[in-house]
């Protein structure tokens, strides 16, 4: 083994790389952050070409109530990757959050009671997520997913083998109705609902110092340690954040729908997963953040919709969704590539890692 | 970490055993001991448990997540088992789906067994190498096989319309019935799989390297090894062996079933990342996803024959996760 050659091979790019990158980075933007808005841009044109109803306000409208919802459990899971980690069993939260809300209203409770109670089952959820990743220190992936194990079971038990719970119209309160099928100035609640998380969240993680606290915990968590952050704290909070807002995706769900399916939540997961990080390729550092997430919510919604209204059978949307998200986060890391950015990030690292790849594989070939 | 990369040339069963002489703690005994506790109330519990033929029943059962299971643990041990940056593989489920509504419809229309099981398998190693691909190139392991996963489960919905595919011939009966030395084939062919990624993965310089790339790509880059050589490979060969599960599946059950890929994928993963309790080093290993692939289908199994209702097996077994993950970090804390 030469590792003295090996050794001294991977420093030497480092002092040449960064002046010929310099000047690039301040004016012109990456075109891999530009990959998630022109598939956007692409897919309102094709789809327009395609249908004439795609491109009218009111399917438009439509499109985002029904992406609503996904866009609330998006957002959730933006905090949890913002800090770090990743929850898979934020569709438990999110049927915890309907079950609870929806019997307390079949019981005839208040809505208010209804509303407070499905946010605490949901946050029992992020409680024990949080004891098993921040106490006991499993990863975060296998913890929610075994939290994803057991809350099925949990709610198959609490409904006696899975019945679900249907809401007839005279019982659900007025209170309760309006947080899924009101409408405010002519728009549906489920959007303002979405809307209004969507600005807290992107409030609390772009201008306040707990955001950029979280951040430094999911990015830097040693450093963060040693500057005297309570990193466990902080990522605590972020999975019992995630938790209370699927569980209000939840108790929105259980006032649209009028009742509660026993594993509904779920379905949102793998389009949650991908639209955050379909969000991600925006960010020059490859960081989540609740604008790009919504992108990426969008870009789903928009396609779910279009394929619909051209007639492609139901078979294909997974094909065809699974496709896009390969595509852009591939465009995405091809094209970052070749383009000096930061070094922080999940894409600015795999970046300098493949550098480092090239560099050895050149001194190993000598040899 | 350094112990891992620098006895590239010895084997890593003699580093493994230098840390074996090391006396054990409390907390690295839990997991076997949560084994041996359900087993003894399995034991006790039913009369049938330990019947012959309810033994082969179980290895049945678990070829198929022992297969796959091999197949993600390879993929785990190439990447590295920090899940979010990792290897991980969640298109495997979906991929043993596809390969089985391939081999079926091929089989339904008249090809020979043989060529059919070849058909599938071959459908599932292109997902693999678009796995791999990706994965080289750049893209998180997670978000890679997620997008696969997407593709794979809604190729097997356009192929078999969501539909069960019957399968019937001689070839598919033989490998469903067919027992050799008293065991049945598929448990063979678990048995076969396991061997070889034992021989190769604790044996070559190939293995040796795999655990070095995935464990310290750094390191292992500065000693020279190009890791995205290792990952394309663990991904061809993941969705090789998912493919080769997902046809046993078909043969066991005599028929395609849409949607099942989504359902073994959790069991998949369950396996591959339990094998880390047989391990002293909490490593994932070939060995070990075997022995819990088999412990997993005694579980199910068992809990079956005492008559627990389906919906505490989920339970049961999301609380037998977090038993052996708390287990494996309470000890990898002790020996640190």
């Amino acid at each position: 083994m030469n590792t003295t050659q090996t050794l001294s091979a991977p420093p030497a790019p480092q002092p040449l790389t960064p002046p010929a990158k310099g000047p690039r980075k301040r004016g012109t933007l990456q075109a891999s952050r530009l990959v998630a808005p022109a598939t956007l841009a692409l897919i309102l044109i094709v789809f327009s070409v395609l249908s004439p109803v795609f491109f009218s306000v009111g399917n438009l409208v439509g499109i985002l109530g029904q992406v609503a919802l996904l866009a609330l459990v998006a957002i959730g899971l933006t905090l949890v990757v913002r800090a770090g980690g990743i929850d898979l069993s934020i569709g438990v939260a999110l049927d915890l959050g309907a079950l609870a809300s929806a019997w307390l209203i079949n019981d005839g409770y208040r809505a208010w009671v209804a509303v407070v109670g499905g946010l605490l089952f949901a946050l029992a959820v992020g409680l024990v997520n949080a004891l098993l990743i921040v106490i006991l220190k499993i990863p975060a992936f296998l913890a929610t997913l075994s939290v994803w194990f057991v809350g099925t079971s949990v709610q198959q038990l609490l409904t006696g083998g899975g019945a679900p719970i249907y809401l007839s119209a005279p019982l659900v309160p007025d209170g309760f109705a309006v947080i899924g099928r009101g409408y405010f100035l002519n728009i549906d609640a489920a959007i303002i609902n979405a809307v209004t998380i969507a600005v807290l969240v992107a409030l609390l993680l772009g201008i306040t110092r707990y955001g950029r606290k979280l951040t430094m915990a999911g990015e830097q968590p040693s450093a963060a340690k040693i500057s005297g952050l309570r990193v466990n704290a902080l990522i605590a909070s972020a999975y019992l954040l995630c938790a209370v807002i699927a569980g209000f995706a939840g108790i929105v769900l259980a006032a649209r729908s009028n009742g509660y399916v026993p594993g509904s939540g779920q379905a949102y997961l793998m389009d949650a997963i991908g639209a955050v990080f379909i969000g991600a390729t925006i960010s020059r550092y490859g960081r989540v953040s609740v604008g790009g997430t919504l992108i990426g919510v969008v870009i789903f919604g928009l396609l779910d919709n279009g394929l619909n209204l051209i007639g492609l059978s139901f078979f294909f949307q997974d094909l065809a969704r699974g496709l896009v998200l390969l595509a852009i986060l591939l465009a995405a890391v091809v094209l970052g590539r070749n383009q000096g950015q930061s070094s922080t990030g999940i894409f600015a690292q795999l970046r300098t890692a493949k550098k480092h790849i090239s560099t050895t594989g050149k001194g190993n070939s000598n040899s | 970490m350094s112990s891992t990369l620098t006895p590239v040339s010895q084997d890593p069963v003699s580093a493994e055993r230098s840390v074996r002489t090391r006396k054990p703690s409390f907390a690295a005994w839990i997991g076997y001991a949560g084994i041996a506790a359900v087993l003894l109330l399995f034991i006790f519990g039913s009369p049938y448990f330990l019947t012959a033929s309810n033994i082969l029943t179980i290895l049945t059962q678990a070829s198929v997540f022992g297969i796959a299971g091999v197949g993600l643990a390879i993929v785990i041990i190439a990447g590295g088992d920090d899940v979010l940056n990792g290897g991980i593989d969640l298109s495997t489920g979906a991929v043993a789906g596809l390969s089985g509504t391939v081999t079926a419809l091929a089989a339904a229309s008249g090809t020979p067994g043989f060529l059919a099981v070849l058909y599938g398998v071959l459908v599932a190693t292109a997902i693999g190498i678009i796995n791999g691909i990706s994965v080289t190139l750049g893209l998180r392991p997670l978000l890679a096989t997620l997008a696969t996963m997407g593709v794979a489960a809604s190729l097997e919905l356009v192929f078999s319309q969501n539909l069960k595919i019957a399968v019937t011939g001689g070839f598919f009966e033989a490998a469903r019935s067919s027992v050799f030395l008293g065991l049945p084939l598929a448990a063979w062919l678990m048995v076969l799989v396991g061997a070889v990624g034992w021989w190769v993965y604790s044996k070559t310089s190939w293995g040796v390297n795999s655990y070095a790339v995935g464990q310290n790509p750094t390191a292992a880059r500065v000693a020279g090894l190009d890791p995205r050589k290792y990952r394309l490979v663990s991904y061809v060969l993941s969705s090789a062996l998912a493919g080769i599960a997902g046809t046993l599946l078909v043969a066991r059950l005599s028929a395609a079933v849409p949607g099942i890929g989504t359902q073994i994928l959790l069991d998949i993963i369950l396996v591959a990342y339990m094998s880390m309790i047989f391990s002293r080093r909490r490593l994932v290993s070939v060995v070990g996803t075997i022995l819990a692939a088999i412990f997993v289908a005694a579980l199910d199994n068992g809990l079956t024959l005492l008559g627990v209702a389906s919906q505490w097996v989920g339970a049961a077994k999301g609380l037998l996760i977090l038993l052996v993950l708390a287990s494996v970090t309470l000890r990898g804390r002790n020996n640190r």
